[in-house]
């Protein structure tokens, strides 16, 4: 039953675009489920290791522009890009990493706060290189579709990163690797003491987690074209990645998913309700406050427990990693 | 086995530790006594990495480990536990057991964890403590004496050679002191060197063979239990001036 509606859902999902009448709603499908894999790359490091950071933007934003840059300014195939671009953030963020990691708490909120700010204000600075604040164009590396095939495909292209995500989040998840960063998680002096080497595995997980950001920032770029510093280096794009996971549940796999497909669509219904406003960005705010004071676990929190003690071997709980 | 020089913290004003020059010594129990605040629970944090010495120095057998993190002296064979029991609340006990197995290699790191051949030993290591029956119970559903049972195993599990306990009977039952002790030195038989931490003087002057006492932050004395008992330093700084 369990394998049969999965299959189930998921040729729902690869099939999404050619169920809904328009394409409008394509584009809705390519958002959602892009967040839906930021969301659980942030998971890697917020759900695993316990490190919140509302900063995971700039990674993002790094990733577009990279890719970005690379296509429009030296005419780079766009694969290549998007590969030197996405391994280029990885090691920066390996090595902001090593900084970032020595703090915890509501200091490393700051610190990852810090860092999206620093490159936001670089992108607007940055004049020659990024077009300030006016919008970086990257032109389309699928110039013979028209937008609407250009959706369809990227669609699939994102989907095609979310299994990715996925998959990674639960191998990491059921490891011994991932055992050591939820140690990190519950009592990170106590996992010290027993011989975790938790600043590595840390800087790993903080690294592992920008990279595929950064590939949903490269492929943004290709797909929407018009890279805008103000938004894609946002403190607020970081916080949605951080509500979705915590309003699905940052201890299931599937967690950040269920959040990006209530949180994305809402989003675009209300901007479409009530037009440009800054509305989002308090509903944002409010909605996180509200999920971190109600419902820490998120919606996900506490189902499968007796299921799990039935089927899991016994190691792990299933909010801990079974799928 | 362990052998401190001059070591020293302070904390603003208050010096929590002062020219504690100390040797503990292998093979046996030893154990740490002095009053609430001495500086015992300091001086564990500072052997095993938690903090840094002002100044002064540590020695693990003939390394310097002053200053090195805790991670790398837990892997010389350093295993400790804490005063206030600590434990992962929300993972599972045979999970607990396992984060203290050590890991170098990628290929072990990504292997799914629950080796056939580890949670054999996980479960040995909880048998002995008495709480195998709780293997699939989270951390937190763990009574308190059996949580520091835990802790205890989770320890075990890394093999150390030394092993820090910081106030093992504390808050535990009578019965379960009992249970502890024999197993002290049934592990000390087996090779463990101990170094306790212990307000109750009954199982300390019962179980260990050598004991260093402090006082505001320093060492005053050390030697045999009958020794110390009747030193005239100790009953000061215990019944005051
Ligand atoms: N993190 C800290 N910040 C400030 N002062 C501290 C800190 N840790 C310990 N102290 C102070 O250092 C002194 C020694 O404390 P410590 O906890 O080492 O004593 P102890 O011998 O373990 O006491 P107890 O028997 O009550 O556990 C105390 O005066 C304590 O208040
Ligand atoms: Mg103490």
């Amino acid at each position: 039953m369990r394998i049969v509606s999965s299959l189930l859902l998921v040729a729902a999902a690869l099939a999404y675009p050619w169920l809904v009448p328009n394409y409008y709603l394509v584009y809705a499908g390519v958002l959602t489920v892009m967040y839906a894999a930021m969301a659980t790359s942030w998971n890697i490091l917020g759900g695993l290791s316990g490190y919140v950071s509302l900063g995971h933007s700039a990674f993002f934003g790094l990733g577009a522009y990279g890719t970005g840059l690379l296509v429009a300014r030296l005419g780079w195939p766009w694969p290549l890009a998007l590969g030197v671009s996405t391994a280029g953030v990885a090691l920066f963020a390996a090595l902001v990493g090593v900084a970032a990691v020595r703090v915890r708490g509501a200091s490393f909120v700051i610190v990852t706060i810090a860092l999206v700010s620093a490159m936001n204000l670089l992108a607007q600075g940055w004049r020659s290189l990024t077009g300030g604040s006016v919008a970086l164009q990257v032109p389309s590396p699928f110039a013979g579709l028209h937008r609407g095939q250009t959706h369809l495909l990227f669609y699939h292209l994102f989907l095609a990163l979310l299994a990715a995500v996925l998959l990674a989040w639960w191998l990491i998840s059921r490891s011994r690797y991932g055992s050591g960063l939820r140690a990190i998680r519950e009592d990170e002096d106590k996992a010290e003491s027993l011989g975790v080497p938790t600043a590595a595995y840390k800087v790993v997980a903080f690294a592992l987690s920008a990279l595929f950001v950064a590939l949903a920032g490269g492929l943004y770029a290709l797909w929407f074209g018009s890279l805008d510093p103000i938004f894609v280096f946002s403190v607020v794009f970081g916080a949605s990645m951080v509500l979705m996971s915590l309003l699905g549940g940052r201890r299931h796999l599937l967690g950040p998913l269920l959040g990006a497909l209530i949180v994305a669509p809402a989003g675009e219904y209300f901007l479409i309700a009530l037009g440009e406003t800054q509305i989002h960005l308090t509903a944002t705010g409010v909605l996180l406050v509200l999920v971190v004071l109600f419902m820490p676990e998120g919606i996900l929190a506490r189902r499968w427990r007796r299921d799990h003690n039935r089927r899991a071997p016994q190691v792990l709980r299933r909010s801990d990693g079974g799928a | 086995m362990i052998t401190t020089a001059g070591l020293r913290k302070s904390y603003g004003g208050v010096t929590a530790v002062r020219d504690a020059t100390v040797e503990v010594l292998p093979g046996k129990i030893n154990a740490l006594i002095g009053p609430n605040g001495s500086g015992k629970t300091t001086f564990f944090n500072l052997v095993t990495g938690l903090i840094k010495p002002d100044s002064g120095t540590v020695h693990y057998r003939d390394t310097d480990i002053t200053g090195r993190s805790p991670h790398r002296i837990a892997h010389l064979g350093l295993g400790r536990t804490f005063q206030l029991c600590r434990i992962f609340p929300r993972m599972t006990v045979l999970e607990n057991m396992l984060v203290a197995v050590r890991r170098t290699r990628l290929r072990e790191l990504l292997a799914g964890i629950g080796n056939p051949a580890e949670i054999e030993r996980a479960r040995g290591w909880l048998r002995r403590t008495g709480i195998e029956h709780m293997e699939t119970a989270e951390a937190r559903e763990l009574s308190y004496g059996q949580q520091k049972l835990l802790e205890l195993a989770a320890v075990l599990m890394a093999e150390p050679e030394l092993i820090l306990l910081d106030e093992p009977a504390g808050g535990v039952n009578p019965a379960l002191i009992e249970r502890l002790v024999t197993l002290i030195r049934e592990l000390n038989a087996e090779g463990h060197t101990f170094l306790v931490v212990e307000h109750n003087m009954d199982m300390v002057m019962g179980m260990s063979d050598h004991v260093i006492v402090f006082d505001r932050g320093a060492p005053i004395c050390a030697g045999p239990p009958r020794q110390v008992r009747s030193d005239p330093r100790v009953l000061e700084a215990y019944l005051g001036v």
